[in-house]
């Protein structure tokens, strides 16, 4: 009985099948010569002579043409500065939002998701539009802004202020019901009277020390504070949509075995959360940060195109390919293609480290112990 | 420590996961919650735990009203299903985090991880990642994690669920075992009733987020308080029937009652002795196994399963398609409004 049971008449059948299913060599050779003529018309070539033109006046120039020109020095560093805060700013969010919907269920949660999904869909040159009517000249704030911009400022540092309160009060409460005493008794008390201390507190020595300008416009559009809120709506999406996945994946088990074992909620979240949702982070800002440097629509449409002051890394591409300074223009774009390319290599990299759920830290010192 | 649950009510949306729940778990003591999956097991479990949050009713340690503290305030053990290691942490990381965050210094955390890989037969696997271990293993170092910082109580969430036939009957065992030694407060969450019988002291049995009977193994099996803990707990014939004069009149027709009969406490007998009985047609015969298992249609038409051991299948040498006079030894009868 048990050899019969281990003849199997289809085995022969499937390994004939096997090369019946496999394509003539024509069809595979002209499949792969196509794609590889595809790629390399559209990508390899016009990489290549982007580095090509920006060198072919040799090193020296190249040089020159990336930091003797005033105005192209100022752009790099208006991108140094704009990409982190804007980069900042969507790691905040993106943990916030992946955070509340892979953990929690609530209403308009979905709504949240789609929401996350806007920037990608909406056209950048849209989204810049949408801050020039908002915060423009002819915007809803705009007479204000100009007016005496800076008066909500103090407002603004408060209400910051009152928020780093109630994150500390959450954090330095001890845990346990029967060792609160005193004001850690009545939380929301003291988490109201507090936010009331602080707000004033702050206001008031800022307006008593006059440390904001009276009378003066605020600029956002046409100046830095326009070019952070532009990039960082137009990548809004990314570090929230790489971890949503992660997140659902690892699932709440170890967090919550964490909290179960004594670790605070701080604690939990260094030692716990963000190791399983590393790669899924870094992953999420690598490709942030590539999308922010590469920004142009929105940041075309609030920056102004004031030469020297506004002007980022693209824009200035763009201003010096006008200006017929090819070599200028490619030598820019030689240093955004740069990152590009340490992009892909990162990319590809992280990618091979998902799925996050079997993803192990190698075995280190097993040898020695057994 | 002794847990008592009160009054306590859970709902998901308007899912009632628990209904008006009160148990006492009296101290050392290792309790099983069976039910089906739907049943509040797990989420009474992690009402237990703290992990999830009643909506009314109060939970106790000892004397101490704990409803309020949070998962991390109550000490307890708490083991899941899928193991929730830490998976960056090594298995000596993992044992000692709970240690760790309650600020042992760190002589003492090795000597008690030590002392539980030892525990869990795991010795020299401290530096190995939990990805490298097999389920058992992860499972044995879960419970060493659950128990480093002495918790008061120690909760299993269906833990050997995960894992294939032979490993779970050694970790029963094991666990069985290691209560007896260390006589902390337990309550392990199964949907498997041998499981429950074979490792708990008392077995809680839930349904619809109600629990429906408390008791030991033998109580629970021997004397199902309800049709449901009767037809939950191992096989069963059912039959409509009446109640007269303190005797069941088993016929189809009738609805006022419910008659429930276990496959082994029918018999099978070629001639009718004048006691109750009633005829079938043996329709199937299974005899693979220890138990003998006959499938019969009864005279108005309903299907019967009788067990019997292998002897006395071979002494009465049935065939298919013969007609016998089936003899029931025990039945319940319930009335039919407690059928839900």
């Amino acid at each position: 009985m048990s050899t019969e049971a281990l003849v199997r008449p289809h085995a022969v059948a499937v390994t004939i099948r096997r090369h019946a299913q496999e394509d003539p060599a024509w069809v595979r050779w002209s499949l792969t010569l196509f794609a590889l003529a595809v790629v390399g018309l559209l990508v390899v070539v016009p990489v290549v002579n982007v580095f090509a033109e920006a060198l072919s006046e040799g090193l020296r120039v190249y040089w020159n043409n990336l930091f003797a020109d005033p105005d192209t020095r100022q752009s790099i560093f208006l991108t140094l500065t704009v990409v982190p805060i804007a980069l900042a700013a969507n790691i905040v969010f993106g943990l916030a939002a992946a955070w509340a919907i892979a953990r929690f269920n609530f209403p308009g949660r979905t709504l949240l998701t789609a929401l996350i999904d806007l920037p990608f869909s909406v056209s950048p040159v849209v989204a810049g539009l949408m801050f020039v009517l908002i915060f423009g000249l002819q915007g809803y704030f705009g007479p204000f802004l100009r007016r005496d911009g800076y008066s909500v400022m103090p407002y603004l540092i408060s209400i910051v202020g009152v928020g780093l309160f109630i994150l500390l009060f959450l954090l330095l409460r001890p845990s346990n019901c029967q060792t609160r005493k005193g004001f850690w008794k009545y939380p929301w008390l003291s988490v109201l009277t507090g936010s009331g201390a602080v707000f004033s507190l702050l206001l008031f020595v800022q307006l008593y020390f006059h440390v904001w300008p009276r009378n003066q416009s605020l600029k956002i559009i046409f100046a830095t504070p326009g070019l952070v809120l532009a990039t960082a709506f137009v990548t809004f999406p990314f570090v929230a949509r790489e971890l949503i996945p992660v997140m659902e994946a690892v699932g709440a088990d170890e967090e919550l075995a964490a909290v179960s074992l004594g670790a605070s909620g701080w604690r939990m979240f260094w030692d716990v959360t963000i190791p399983n949702i590393k790669w899924g982070l870094v992953y999420g800002i690598i490709l942030c940060n590539a999308r922010a440097i590469g920004e142009f629509g929105a940041v075309y449409v609030v920056s102004g195109h004031i030469a020297g002051k506004t002007d980022t890394m693209p824009l200035r591409i763009e201003k010096l390919f006008q200006e017929y300074n090819l070599p200028g223009s490619f030598a820019v774009a030689s240093l955004l293609t740069l990152v590009a390319i340490f992009t892909l290599i990162a990319k590809a990299k992280l990618e091979r480290k998902f799925p996050t759920t079997a993803n192990l830290p190698e075995p280190k010192t097993i040898e020695t112990q057994l | 420590m002794s847990i008592l649950i009160k009054n306590v009510s859970k709902k998901f949306g308007s899912f009632k996961a628990l209904d008006d729940v009160s148990l006492e778990v009296p101290d050392g003591d290792l309790l099983a919650l069976l039910g089906p999956s739907g049943s509040g097991k797990t989420t009474l479990l992690r009402v237990i735990a703290g992990l999830e949050v009643a909506d009314s009713g109060t939970v106790l340690y000892q004397d101490e009203d704990i409803t309020h503290h949070s998962a991390r305030d109550r000490k307890v053990g708490f083991v899941f299903q899928h193991y929730a290691l830490f998976r960056h942490m090594t298995v000596a990381e993992n044992i000692g985090y709970g240690l760790k965050v309650r600020k042992t210094p760190k002589a003492q955390i090795k000597k008690r991880v030590d002392e539980l890989l030892k525990l869990i037969r795991l010795e020299g696997f401290g530096v190995r990642y939990p990805g490298q271990l097999s389920g058992g293993q992860r499972q044995r170092v879960a419970l060493a994690r659950a128990l480093a910082a002495q918790p008061r109580v120690l909760l299993l969430d269906e833990p050997f669920g995960a894992l294939d036939a032979k490993v779970r009957a050694e970790l029963r065992q094991w666990l069985r075992r290691l209560h007896e030694d260390i006589h902390v407060t337990s309550i392990f969450v199964t949907h498997d009733q041998e499981e429950a019988f074979e490792v708990a002291d008392r077995v809680v049995v839930m349904n619809e987020g109600k629990i429906e009977q408390v008791g030991t193994p033998d109580d629970v099996y021997e004397h199902p308080a309800t049709p449901f803990v009767y037809k939950f707990l191992g096989n069963v014939n059912l039959f409509h029937g009446r109640i007269d004069n303190g005797k069941a009149y088993i016929h189809q027709s009738e609805t006022e009652h419910v008659v429930f009969v276990r496959p082994h406490l029918l018999d099978i007998e070629r001639v009718a002795d004048g006691g109750d009985h009633f005829r079938a047609r043996i329709k199937h015969i299974n005899s693979a196994g220890p138990l003998v298992k006959v499938e019969a249609i009864t005279e108005w038409g309903a299907l019967v399963r009788v067990e019997m051991p292998q002897e006395r299948f071979r002494t009465l040498r049935l065939l298919k398609d013969e007609t016998v006079f089936v003899i029931p030894r025990d039945v319940r009868v319930f009335e039919k409004g407690r059928i839900a």
